[in-house]
């Protein structure tokens, strides 16, 4: 390497250690709302089809016990978790974000489920983020369609 | 995830794209600054340098198992990632583009010594003259500059993060140094 060759490596060298270092804050929190936001939408995406298999479930095991189906211990215990509502379709159920876009309630029941509370902040109720790996008893409301309409915390 | 700052950057790849905001923040703080560095020298743009970073980062909470460990390293990754954000935007801009508009005086006026004012001087000018003439390089010799003589990167990852072959980056460096070696000639003769 010739003289020239090296002050050129060493002019670059110089001009490496120039210029910003960082990039601006605004940066890394436009990023972190990004995140955020991604999360959210992930999360509703993980948890609607699992409330589409409870709600589905339910109505298959009303359907059952309706039918006339012998009645074992097992099923009569499950009988206090599915439960026809129709006097109790407006008692306090939170609506889902999702189900205005879904066919007026005629029949509605009542499915008593375990929830994470993750879930619970994706329909915008207000959860402490130490909590959102914790689970709740909630009853969730269910149209003649089998799909959730609203959600009632039961603790 | 612990606050440990050991975890490997394969590790926080896959904590972040499961929805772990912690690793994406310290993956997004330990590779923002090269990534950033990287937009502006190539750029001369500090606002091209900012949406480049920015864009950089949302592919990476996106598509972060895109990475594959065996086509190099997470840097060449993201510098690949940087460098077609980068050109994209050269080429949207290039009616608008002059690479005098950006002096850079605040970072100059830093080099100035109480002692021997006029060596410094003379060798502020140089480098203002060096700058200039890495930004009027040709994209694919400003590039490897950029990548293996600003940032340090050995000419197999620069190769991995250019997607050539790694005679490629030899020549092209070999090619792009003299040309700046050039105009340093050039510029100096004018001075003169």
């Amino acid at each position: 390497m010739n003289h020239q060759d090296q002050e050129l490596l060493e002019d670059l060298r110089a001009l490496a250690s120039q210029g910003p270092g960082e990039a601006p804050a605004h940066i890394e929190e436009y990023l972190k709302a990004q995140f955020r936001r991604k999360n959210r939408r992930r999360k509703f995406l993980v948890w609607t089809p699992a409330f589409s298999a409870a709600a589905a479930a339910g109505i298959a095991l009303l359907l059952w016990v309706r039918s006339g189906a012998p009645r074992s211990a097992p099923a009569a215990a499950a009988m206090h978790a599915v439960a026809p509502v129709e006097e109790e379709a407006d008692a306090n159920f939170y609506p889902l974000p999702e189900a205005e876009a879904l066919p007026a309630l005629e029949n509605a029941m009542v499915v008593r489920v375990q929830l994470p509370v993750s879930s619970l902040q994706l329909m915008g109720f207000p959860v402490a983020e130490e909590r959102a790996d914790a689970s709740v008893q909630a009853d969730l409301l269910l149209g003649q369609d089998g799909l959730a309409r609203g959600v009632r915390l039961v603790q | 995830m612990s606050d440990s700052p050991s975890h490997s950057d394969g590790d926080l790849l896959r904590l972040l794209s499961a929805g772990n905001e912690k690793a994406f923040l310290e993956f997004y703080r330990r590779h923002q600054g090269a990534v950033y560095r990287f937009a502006f020298q190539m750029s001369g743009k500090s606002e091209i340098a900012e949406e480049v970073t920015q864009d950089v980062f949302v592919v990476v909470m996106n598509s972060a198992k895109r990475y594959d460990s065996e086509r190099g390293s997470v840097a060449a990754f993201l510098y690949g990632i940087a460098r077609n954000f980068v050109l994209r935007t050269l080429e949207r801009e290039r009616p608008y583009l002059t690479v005098l508009d950006d002096p850079a005086g605040d970072y100059m006026g830093r080099m100035v010594a109480d002692q021997d004012v006029f060596g410094e001087l003379a060798r502020h000018e140089r480098i203002e003259i060096l700058r200039k003439a890495v930004l009027a390089l040709p994209p694919a010799y400003r590039e490897v500059v950029v990548l293996c003589d600003l940032h340090e990167r050995d000419y197999a990852d620069a190769a991995d993060a250019l997607g050539c072959a790694v005679g490629t980056v030899r020549s092209r460096l070999h090619r792009a140094r003299a040309l700046l070696a050039e105009k340093l000639r050039a510029g100096e003769r004018c001075a003169v």
